[in-house]
């Protein structure tokens, strides 16, 4: 442990390679419920290069990487296991260089996702995927995960605004993909690391498009006497060709938090509401505004209102985008769900919702990115009182099972992490699992990046429990 | 199929996890803290990006989920109170730009001032030296001595440059005197000795709206703010009721110019915990907020300042008074123009003492304001406080008390009607 921290230290610097035990204890979690346990030492580099000694020297070693972005992610993603060298990336946190005319920027992966949009605002431009932790998560996590937010409805999600990126492979050595200029590359290994959670190496600098910013935005929020009014509204509008910029809706549990914290006169007494945005030309997005708010009538809409004023509009997101966060009014934990399922099937699988978590006594409430289908059901619990959190994981596989059986998928956007890996089995073959190691395998031949996570056991590359058995102190 | 190890057990029985005690180390330090205020935080990590520390060094460690995780390792799972733990608790500036952006309400404030009186209690924080700096405070006369000592030493060059402090420090002033009794102003302690003439503008323009001031002077001689900041709640609790006995004989409003003492006056009914506390609180007001409401009363002028004025929100006016709106309100009418600043209300890292005890980041934390006041070019910078006034002036930023500006505007030669 020593020679390896006296390599790290001399790398980097002292007071950027740290190993205390409380530094420790809070880079073993993120946002997610899980707990990963043993961090080795922490680094925090300021450039490629040193991003590349630690990579070397953890190999020298014989340890792992787990690089962190925010700590926001709610799959366990960033979490170290069996005490990996972390690489925590909030250090390289600039903007590069922004290239209007080519309407793409360079920036370091420690660039908090909303400080990017906010910084071209000036300019007429913003980054387009706007997870709802975007005012903290930063766009190298935002990669790892392949992240999604409301807007992506309209404009895709990170996959789709990244166009190259510099990386770090576990050996040290430094690579690029994708390219600016045409796509002239056989295969896309961009695609491919995008969403790889860390498992394929760091990434280092990041291309992102740029997305310019609408001339004309409405914003309508309309309110239900039930969800699958809501759910119903939902499918029409899609199914009528408009494509609005977002779509997403709330439970009344969870307005009602979210109301509280915000004051952005949500209402307290709608068993859902719908938050839905258009944008365009003036014209075109009063007439999308119209047409919406009529389909919501039609289902039974109790009211209609559209924001006034830029404030207004951003309270009511401010508000959307709160949501995960206000749940400790209620109870102070929650287990967050992240599946797909078809639109038509949303309002039947909503109800299977609220009555598996009926049969399992345990609330759930439901804010979701409607208009892709993808479902964030919340599970609150408190850990201080026995045998909830086993209900909340019994909820949960069935929660699951009940969207893969319409023909749903494991995760939206939050990524895999720890959280899904024993569940991948139900959804890949053992040759397409197979196919995936192969190419992890391909970038990361020693196992060494952010090993025990994504793949699942048996395809992974380390076996987890492996990892989970070194006790806490032993590299101290 | 799921993995079991989750994280959340919390509680007594939960395993310590931050290393372990060892020479030293003391274990097991009760925080005292509420168990319900700490298990509000579900650890989602929305309030980092609002966070000066976490700003400048992108460290879990000196974040508020990271020093909230760490009271409850030391108060649920018995974790050690190690070097480690104590710079991430003393690193934190008290700015509580964390609360605002919580979901989930967190009463972060409470908790790092119940924290920190539990760690003075068992001598781990605030050394003797700092308890007996903070003496002073309450005694005016010799606060103004030691101020004017101050003074001359920073113009004759013997205080480092590293604390940054303004070269024109105010050596010795006269006493403001009483006007009528509406309203009291708060004249304080160290903001009375350093910035005598912020509290002089500020009644004249609270009596240009046709009310008479009462100063406070000796009869308020220290708000306690530094104390409770520093874990010596017992001197801020003794100064709190000193301050209930002298006001209270009659309920006028008590009008406060400096944001840190404004916060810690509207906190007695909290901190005390008796109805006559809230009832004393309850008439405490930021001077801004105040005149808001009676802006109406100011005669108008003819010609605003011409000048382009940022308002930098001193943190305990924007995150735990949450009056700043009043500051544009009565601005508005007196100068050409108002800027916002684009960083949500960041700390600028003077935080009462703080500048003084953590430098470094103090300094760190300023250079980012300062590059966010430089984006928008005013021609001068307004805040409501006057410890961040000299932080920033530190870094030579004009900054002036809103209450100046409008004193200003006021008193400048109006142009006069033509034929008159
Ligand atoms: C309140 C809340 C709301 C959320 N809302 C959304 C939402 O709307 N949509 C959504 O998609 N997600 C959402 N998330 C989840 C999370 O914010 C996203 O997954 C985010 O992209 C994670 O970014 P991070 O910087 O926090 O990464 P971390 O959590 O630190 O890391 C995530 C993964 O990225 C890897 N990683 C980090 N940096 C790099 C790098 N430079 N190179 C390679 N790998 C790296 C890590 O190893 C890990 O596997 C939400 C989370 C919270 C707490
Ligand atoms: S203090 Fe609030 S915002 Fe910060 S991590 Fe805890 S719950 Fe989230
Ligand atoms: S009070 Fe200020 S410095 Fe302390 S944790 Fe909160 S935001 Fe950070």
């Amino acid at each position: 442990m020593d020679a390896l921290l006296a390599d790290l230290r001399s790398a980097l610097s002292d007071d950027r390679v740290r190993y205390d035990a409380a530094q420790r204890s809070l880079i073993a979690h993120d946002a997610s419920v899980f707990d990963g346990g043993v961090s080795g030492p922490v680094c925090y580099p300021v450039d490629t290069s040193e991003v590349q000694a630690i990579m070397r020297i953890a190999l020298t070693h014989g340890r792992a990487v787990v690089p962190r972005g925010a700590g926001t992610g709610l799959a366990g993603g960033a979490i170290p296991l069996g005490a990996p060298v972390v690489i925590a990336m909030t250090k390289m946190n600039a903007i590069l260089d922004v290239d209007l005319d080519n309407r793409v920027a360079w920036v370091e992966p420690g660039v908090i996702n909303l400080d990017l949009s906010r910084h071209l605002r000036p300019m007429g431009f913003h980054f387009a995927p706007d997870p709802s932790s975007q005012q903290v998560c930063t766009i190298g996590g935002n990669v790892a995960n392949n992240s999604g937010g409301p807007h992506c409805l309209a404009y895709g999600v990170t996959d789709a605004h990244v166009v190259s990126l510099e990386i770090v492979l576990p050996s040290g050595e430094v690579g690029t993909l994708g390219t600016l200029g045409p796509d002239d590359h056989g295969l896309d290994l961009r695609g491919a690391f995008v969403g790889s959670e860390g498992t394929l190496g760091i990434a280092t600098k990041v291309a992102v498009r740029l997305t310019k910013n609408p001339p004309a935005v409405r914003t309508l929020l309309l309110s239900f006497a039930s969800v699958r009014d809501a759910a119903n509204t939902v499918s029409d509008v899609i199914a009528n060709g408009i494509v609005p910029a977002a779509m997403e809706v709330m439970d009344q549990k969870i307005t009602i938090a979210v109301e509280n914290f915000v004051g952005a006169g949500y209402p307290l007494d709608a068993a859902a509401v719908l938050l839905a945005e258009v944008e365009g030309l003036e014209g075109g997005a009063d007439i999308d505004a119209e047409r919406i708010s009529d389909l919501g009538r039609a289902n039974g809409a109790t009211n209609v209102r559209q924001a006034e004023s830029d404030e207004e509009r951003a309270l009511l997101w401010k508000g959307r985008k709160t949501a995960f966060g206000a749940i400790a009014q209620i109870k102070p934990d929650y287990y967050l769900h992240d599946t797909v399922v078809p639109r038509s099937a949303l309002a039947d699988v909503l109800e299977t919702i609220y009555d598996i978590a009926k049969r399992h006594d345990l609330i759930v409430m439901n804010v979701f990115h409607a208009g892709d289908g993808n479902l964030h059901p919340l599970l609150l619990f408190d850990a201080r009182i026995e045998g909830e959190l086993e209900r909340v994981h019994a909820a949960g596989a069935d929660i699951l099972r009940a969207c893969l059986a319409v023909g749903g998928v494991l995760s939206g956007e939050h990524g895999i992490g720890v959280e899904k890996q024993g569940y991948m089995e139900e959804l890949f073959s053992a040759d397409d699992l197979d196919h995936q190691n192969r190419l992890r395998k391909a970038f990361d031949p020693a196992c060494r990046a952010n090993p025990g996570k994504v793949l699942p056991m048996g395809h992974s590359c380390a076996d987890i429990q492996a990892l989970r058995a070194v006790p806490t102190g032993v590299w101290g | 199929m799921i993995p079991g190890w989750l994280r959340r057990q919390r509680g007594p029985d939960a395993v310590g996890k931050t290393g372990v005690a060892g020479a030293g180390v003391p274990a097991g330090v009760d925080l005292k803290l509420d168990a319900d205020d700490l298990n509000m935080c579900v650890q989602c990590g929305l309030c980092l990006p609002h966070c000066p520390t976490f700003r400048v060094t992108g460290d879990e460690s000196m974040s508020p989920r990271g020093r909230i995780k760490l009271m409850r390792e030391v108060q649920d799972e018995g974790a050690p109170v190690t070097q480690d733990v104590l710079r991430s608790f003393e690193s934190c500036v008290q700015c509580r730009g964390c609360e605002p952006a919580c979901p989930s309400g967190v009463p972060y404030g409470h908790l790092m001032e119940q924290a920190r009186e539990s760690l003075a209690e068992e001598h781990l924080i605030t050394p003797r030296w700092q308890r007996l700096a903070f003496k002073p405070l309450s005694q005016p006369k010799v606060l103004q001595l030691g101020s004017s000592a101050l003074a001359l030493a920073n113009k004759t060059g013997l205080v480092p440059r590293r604390l940054g402090l303004p070269d024109d420090l105010p050596v010795r002033q006269e006493p403001l005197r009483a006007s009528g009794d509406d309203v009291y102003l708060f004249t304080g302690c160290v903001m009375d000795a350093w910035q005598r003439e912020v509290h002089a503008a500020g009644k004249r323009v609270i009596e240009a709206a046709g009310f008479g001031v009462t100063p406070t002077n000796e009869l308020a001689p220290c708000c306690g703010a530094l104390q409770a900041h520093a874990g010596l709640a017992g001197e801020t609790r003794a100064l709190a009721e000193r301050m209930m006995r002298t006001l209270s004989d009659d309920d006028r409003p008590i009008l406060v110019d400096s944001a840190g003492c404004g916060a810690a006056m509207k906190d007695y009914g909290h901190l005390l915990g008796t109805a006559g506390a809230a009832a004393f609180s309850a008439r405490v007001f930021d001077i801004q907020e105040w005149l808001a409401e009676h802006v109406d009363r100011l005669p108008s002028v003819a010609a605003p300042l011409d000048l382009r004025v940022a308002i930098q929100d001193p943190c305990h006016l924007r995150h735990v008074q949450r009056a700043h709106a009043g500051t544009r309100v009565v601005l508005r009418p007196f100068v050409r123009e108002i800027v916002e600043l684009d960083d949500d209300g960041l700390c600028c890292g003077a935080g009462g003492a703080y500048s003084v005890l953590e430098p470094e980041l103090a300094g760190a934390i300023r250079e980012r304001k300062v590059g966010v006041i430089d984006q928008v070019e005013p021609d001068v910078v307004a805040s409501a406080n006057p410890g961040c006034s000299m932080h920033l002036a530190g870094a030579g930023v004009a900054t002036v008390h809103p209450m100046q500006l409008i004193d200003q505007a006021l008193s400048q030669p109006q142009p006069q009607p033509v034929g008159a």
